[in-house]
């Protein structure tokens, strides 16, 4: 399973760090930043990435695989 | 149009006064009737489960927004073309230059002062003590500073209400309402087109923004009143709902108010639910652009108009425990659709945020119990709202 971020879309409100802390951050500048970013999502952090995916406000995530 | 036998059908009211004033009890009638039901009243269909709505706003290509998202053809044919009113890759054009002005990020140079002059307007309203927390809360704070952002003339600020209401009424079907409206709807188009050709907005603002993005060819020079309308329009109406069914809703469950000042990380969550519960724009319709089949077999029709209720979804029962409860902790709160979802979801929802989670973060510094008294509903076709709501804040 791995996440594209569509930077286009993205509006940084922050909602997938909340649903998944251990792949999202918004930086200090209000940047997203994706620990995951052409990697797979490790096993543990799956349900996590779908709800991230699913409650991204602006659908910007896409789940692939 | 013909519909099967078969098909979910209401003949349900949504708009009939009764109904606007106590809508709930027939969205839930609506989303025990199936995942899409056909409103005869109206010849459109109808959404109220969650799970269906929210797929519906990711299908951006099988429901279009192109067309306009009203419920009649009138207004249909004026909005399409604006940014609500569009599909990609127009709509995508038109919302970056908008959003990339109310991102949270782009909205942090603004935090400090939206946080003074909720500081301002709550100490004013707990040394007053009693108010109608309308005018005096809702209305006066979105109104006291979205204009002065977007670099809006400042005489030009009295008929902002009237034409937001006017705007959102107009999405309804051609009743009183909608009717009553179009007069107001056309001083405020025809003050967007002066606008756009004056060029009258302060500069530094969103709107001089705007105008910066039509001189460097991002966008076109006839897309610029639509534009000062989609930014002006929707961010008062909706948040003025918003902030006073905060009011509302904290005067009814002071125990939830309690939650919130023994622990104000939790006022996040607790706008969410506020607009989960009272959510403040019923919805939007989408053109079905090819036959869609859903679970229980029911064909949307090519053609047809879809209705879909966010605040019918936000309270359904297969999503939230409880659905009619105020719950500062409700754990899957940021489910909700009040903002919509997707790639027209809500543009000014951290604008929204910012306002209010100012506004709620001065009142648990100082208000140890929200009083409200007997609370008047607006007679509206799409902003769920209060009209009138006595308070008095006790320290």
């Amino acid at each position: 399973m791995r996440i594209t971020v569509d930077r286009d879309r993205c509006e940084g409100h922050g909602v997938c760090e909340t649903a998944a802390p251990e792949l999202f951050l918004i930086d200090d500048e209000g940047d997203l930043v994706f620990h995951f970013e052409g990697r797979e999502i490790p096993e543990e952090q799956r349900a996590p990435a779908t709800n991230s995916v699913l409650t991204c406000p602006v659908a910007a995530l896409k789940l692939e695989g | 149009m013909t519909v099967a036998t078969a098909t979910p059908t209401s003949d349900v009211d949504l708009y009939s006064d009764e109904s606007v004033l106590a809508p709930y009890d027939n969205y839930r009638a609506l989303r025990g009737l199936g995942p899409a039901v056909w409103l005869s009243r109206y010849q459109v269909w109808a959404m109220a489960r969650h799970a269906e709505v929210y797929a519906a706003l990711h299908d951006y290509e099988t429901f279009s927004s192109g067309s306009g998202v009203g419920l009649s053809e009138e207004l249909n044919r004026v909005m399409a073309g604006g940014t609500i009113g569009s599909d990609p890759p127009d709509h995508d054009r038109l919302r970056r230059v908008i959003g990339r002005q109310l991102t949270p990020k782009a909205l942090r140079q603004h935090q400090d002062h939206v946080q003074h002059k909720a500081k301002v307007l709550v100490e004013e309203l707990v040394e007053r003590g009693s108010f109608d927390a309308v005018p005096e809360f809702a209305q006066k704070f979105p109104v006291s500073m979205v204009p002065d952002l977007l670099g809006w003339p400042e005489n030009e600020t009295g008929n902002l209400l009237a034409w937001a209401s006017a705007g959102f009424n107009a999405l309804g079907p051609m009743n009183e309402r909608t009717m009553s409206g179009f007069p107001v709807l056309k001083g405020l188009w025809e003050f967007l087109d002066q606008l756009a050709t004056s060029r009258n907005l302060r500069s530094d603002s969103w709107g001089a923004n705007l105008v910066a993005a039509v001189d460097s060819g991002e966008v076109e020079a006839s897309k610029l009143s639509v534009l000062l309308g989609d930014f002006l329009v929707p961010s008062l109406d909706t948040t003025v709902s918003a902030l006073a069914s905060a009011i509302w809703l904290f005067g009814h469950n002071p125990e939830q108010w309690r939650k919130v000042r023994a622990d104000p990380s939790l006022i996040t969550a607790a706008f969410n639910e506020v607009v989960r519960l009272e959510t403040p724009a019923r919805g939007f319709c989408r053109l079905v652009t090819k036959d869609h089949e859903l679970p229980d077999g029911t064909t949307l029709q090519a053609g047809s108009r879809l209705f879909l209720l966010y605040a019918a979804a936000n309270r359904d029962e297969r999503v939230f425990t409880d659905p009619d409860a105020f719950d500062v902790t409700r754990h899957n709160v940021a489910s909700h659709l009040a903002f919509g979802h997707g790639i027209h979801g809500c543009v000014g929802q951290g604008l929204a945020r910012l306002e209010a989670h100012a506004l709620l973060h001065e009142l648990a510094a100082r208000v140890e119990h929200i009083e409200v008294g007997e609370a008047t509903w607006r007679r509206h076709n799409t902003i769920r709202g209060l009209a009138a709501l006595p308070t008095t804040l006790h320290t």
